[in-house]
């Protein structure tokens, strides 16, 4: 810029060190002539995000600012959009309120599905100045109640910390989530619900009695809709009783109050049933008609609630544009908090198993069942509780479990060192992984897959270099080789088991399509194969140890021959490779009939040309695959006969060998000679071992 | 980003495949063109800055697609260094619903695909929404592999893909075939068929 241009320094703004606030009105004038129409001054550090986090100001897609009905609150309050009472007509009130209570469940339920708070409870004006109520006591102690229950349920989420992508979830700055009192808000819905029981006893009593019940007065002023209106209210109050103990019982340390949580859990699920039935009532009774379908309506009588409005806080809500939310219906609300509150009591009634084993297996058993982040995140916190299991088990010892590990002399210092502490945090983190959505979770375990494989080769190392050193300390040259071993060995079955996570998690995320099958199975096959090794290596090392401890020397050997048998999970293990190593095989024969089929061959399968030569020759290997998976899941229901799970797995098992053996021999007899034949590929009995069917086009 | 692409059995126009004309970006006054097409098209808002982000800066990258001297098609990119490779990144991808299902967003993206190529990427990535089958089905027959799934992406709530295409390497081969050495009594996996490169890479 040729002109000199002076640039006032502000005084009004305190300088700091080495810099001071100037105006820079009169440089950008002059910047702004420079540039013409549609050039852009790019700094380095302007990228995408920052290019996409950019607004337009009044553009309505973008400017959260324009959408607004009402500048503020006070405003929507002053023009009448949540009156207190919401009608001097009682009846009329409450049916009013019964809808609020309805639509905030909505709210709730589309809030745990990952949208803001800000947009979806706290678009309840009621909600958003917590001391107008006070003259409603029904209106009010439900209104603290539904606050307390959002602190809870923040608390849980951001203490489990899962994830950036769910940071939406707890992001409530500006939102009045504490009001002062809510804490007693228990004993408050107790009062309301006295009362009301008290209305409806008065209401069922004979004739005889109600003298003595005529002072209470009634809920509202029709005598024949009393009863159900009692009843609609007090399944709504209950269930917002119970739902809070639920969250707080969960919230004790090591599961201590999951029996009781349970117990609530269980009232919950009744009050939401109750709740369902008053739907026939409260929409014959309705005040108005139904806006869009009872199936869409997000309340049990189909008409809009008076005292919401979502745009008054969007520019609360998140650092992106104003998105519209679609709030889910009542119906739809109902049947999340019945599965948010089954897979609580999945959690309740888990047996806090010891072995680090029998964890991952239940986790993933729960995960089968795709719970949502609520339920996700109690799971995590019960895990891992002040960097210990269920905050009772250190990790460590639970690796020289899971590792079977020799006895340490109990001065041991081994577990400081630096290495095995990384291997702590590992396992830590790993349990934390295990939690996270679907799609997340594998993300992270393809990461972390690395560290195992790199604490494998600094453990190495340093039992090799430090086996003097760890020797002295345990004075026992013997006993460190033999710790050594094992934790090697069990870091490997560890690594192997996170990588068929790994590929298995793929088949729920749908980023395998069929012809990327093979060599997923392919994969799957050398994965699970190197894992029933180290699992199998593991159980051996840990007998031999075991053994040697209490036993006679020349008893031992023959023990050791008689007892050599393979330990049934590793058999398991063997099920599910001769199914992978099958389905392998299978889908190069798919490939091979889509080729006849002169399906357009694709680039990138020319590389698996080369394995279908070689796997051409072998139907009857395929077939044995199939059948010897068959044969063990058949031996292996005695070993298991008392885990329901793995029962259930050797009967999938059993289906996917026993359907794709009817298919292959199918297709070996018609294949080249029917081009009609259409071979594809379902996950009916197995959530990631395909089924092949065979059907004539 | 997002792609909006081919849906069978969508009405079509009638027209020639000879009869579309491509154009790579070729400055300010295409610029109107694009935004249209996108704000019709795609559900996510994009500000004036998002635009001018990726065709000021990778204009070679960027294509148009005319019939009869309407802009009914485009196809915005970019490339640089992400996590030590050359990567190269479809931005969006539109082309209006008369004119789809007769190859033009093939054609679009493959010509930017090309340029990547030429300019040394090694991969291309994307993302798509899980439910738009069209896309999907376009980027599979280019090679695109889902190699990650992003937990509701879009401000509409939903999932999306991110799809990726290696371009081959030689080295890889090389590298492969040092592993298989070092893997000599690791069983099979010395048979690793040079089309589990992806795979193997997210492993190791």
């Amino acid at each position: 810029m040729a002109e000199k241009v002076k640039v006032p320094i502000n005084p009004s703004i305190p300088s700091g060190e080495q810099t001071v606030w100037a105006d820079v009105s009169s440089l950008l004038d002059l910047a702004c002539k420079d540039l013409r129409d549609g050039e852009l001054i790019h700094g380095e550090n302007f990228n995408l995000f920052a290019a996409m986090s950019a607004l337009e100001i009044m553009d309505p897609k973008m400017d959260s600012g324009i959408v607004c009905t009402y500048y503020s609150v006070d405003e929507a309050i002053e023009s009448g959009a949540a009156p207190v009472p919401l009608s001097f007509d009682r009846t009329l009130d409450v049916q009013c309120t019964i809808e609020i209570m309805d639509h905030l469940l909505a709210c709730e339920a589309t809030w745990h599905k990952g949208h803001s708070l800000a947009q979806t409870v706290f678009s309840c004006i009621y909600l958003l100045k917590p001391d107008r109520t006070a003259s409603h006591a029904l209106l009010h102690s439900y209104c603290r109640v539904i606050r307390a229950t959002c602190n809870l349920v923040v608390s849980v989420v951001s203490d489990a910390r899962t994830h950036e992508e769910e940071d939406l979830f707890t992001m409530a700055y500006g939102l009045p989530l504490k009001g002062d009192g809510d804490e007693k808000c228990l004993s408050m819905l107790h009062a309301v619900e006295e009362t009301i029981s008290r209305q409806l006893r008065a209401c069922k009593a004979p004739s005889s009695k109600k003298r003595v019940l005529e002072d209470i007065e009634t809920l509202q002023t029709h005598p024949d809709l009393e009863e159900d209106y009692c009843k609609a209210l007090l399944c709504r109050i209950r269930f917002r009783k119970h739902f809070y103990h639920v969250l707080a019982s969960m919230r004790r340390s090591q599961g201590r109050g999951f029996e009781l949580a349970r117990k609530h859990i269980a009232s919950c699920l009744s009050e939401l049933d109750s709740i369902l039935k008053s739907s026939e009532f409260l929409r014959s009774n309705a005040r108005g008609p139904c806006k869009d379908g009872v199936e869409h309506s997000t309340t049990a009588t189909g008409c809009l609630p008076i005292g919401f409005d979502a745009s008054l806080n969007c520019r609360l809500s998140a650092p992106t544009p104003p998105r519209s939310i679609k709030i889910l219906s009542w119906r739809k609300a109902i049947e999340y908090f019945q599965k948010l509150l089954h897979d609580l009591d999945i959690i309740c009634s888990y047996s806090l198993d010891p072995l680090l084993e029998g964890v991952l297996r239940f986790v993933v058993e729960f995960q089968k069942f795709q719970p949502d982040l609520v339920a996700r995140a109690h799971l995590q916190l019960l895990l891992v509780q002040d960097g210990k299991l269920y905050g009772r088990d250190p990790i460590f010892v639970v690796i020289s479990k899971a590792a079977a590990l020799p006895e340490v002399p109990r001065n041991h210092d081994i577990q400081k060192n630096e290495i095995l502490v990384q291997l702590v945090q590992l396992v830590i983190s790993l349990l934390k992984i295990l939690c996270a959505n679907a799609a997340w979770q594998r993300r992270k375990l393809g990461k972390i897959l690395h560290d195992w494989r790199v604490i494998y080769i600094q453990l190495e190392l340093a039992f090799q270099k430090d086996l003097g050193e760890i020797s002295s300390i345990l004075n026992d040259e013997k006993l460190c080789a033999k710790i050594s071993k094992h934790i090697l060995i069990w870091v490997e079955e560890q690594t192997y088991w996170i990588a068929s996570r790994f590929l298995i998690l793929g088949f729920e995320l749908e980023l395998y399509s069929p012809s990327e099958y093979c060599m997923v199975y392919w994969y799957i096959y050398v994965v699970l194969i190197k894992l029933a090794e180290k699992t199998h290596l593991k159980m051996l090392t840990s007998s031999e140890t075991g053994k040697r401890k209490g036993r006679k020397k020349k008893d031992s050997l023959k023990d050791l021959a008689r007892d050599y048998q393979i330990p049934p999970t590793v058999l398991l293990l063997q099920c599910q490779i001769y199914l992978a190593e099958g389905l392998t095989m299978r889908f190069i024969q798919h490939f091979e009939l889509l080729q006849k089929a002169s399906i357009p061959d694709h680039i990138s399968y020319l590389s698996y040309k080369e394995s279908t030569t070689q796997a051409r020759s072998s139907n009857l290997d395929m077939h044995n695959c199939f059948k010897d998976a068959r044969r063990i899941a058949k031996e292996l229901r005695s070993s298991f006969s008392n885990d329901q799970e793995r029962m259930a797995e050797l009967r999938r098992i059993e289906q996917v060998a026993e359907h794709n053996g009817v298919a292959l021999n199918l297709i070996c007899r018609l294949g080249t000679l029917d081009p009609s034949l259409k071979v594809y590929f379902e996950f009916c009995h197995h959530p990631y071992f395909a089924t092949a069917v065979v059907k004539r086009s | 980003m997002e792609a909006a692409t081919a849906k069978e059995g969508e009405s079509t126009a009638e027209f020639q495949g000879s009869d579309i004309e491509y154009v790579s970006y070729g400055g300010e006054h295409h610029l109107p063109l694009i935004m249209r097409l996108v704000d019709e098209e795609l559900s996510e808002p994009y500000s004036i800055f998002t635009y001018r982000y990726f065709v000021y800066l990778w204009p070679q990258l960027s294509f148009l697609a005319f019939y009869r001297g309407t802009c009914v098609g485009t196809v915005v990119c970019k490339m640089g260094e992400h996590r030590n490779t050359f990567r190269g990144y479809i931005a969006m991808l539109v082309v209006l619903k008369p004119y789809r299902g007769r190859g033009i967003a093939t054609e679009l993206v493959t010509r930017s695909i090309k340029v990547m190529m030429e300019s040394g990427c090694e991969e291309v990535t994307l993302e798509a929404e899980v439910t738009n089958k069209g896309a999907l089905a376009l980027y599979g027959r280019l090679g695109f592999i889902r190699s990650k799934r992003l937990f509701r992406y879009y401000l509409n709530g939903v999932d999306a893909f991110r799809l990726k295409l290696l371009f081959p390497r030689p080295e890889l081969h090389s590298s492969l075939d040092m592993m298989a050495a070092r893997n000599e009594n690791a069983g099979r996996i010395d048979n690793v068929p040079s089309g589990e490169r992806s795979l193997l890479q997210e492993i190791s």
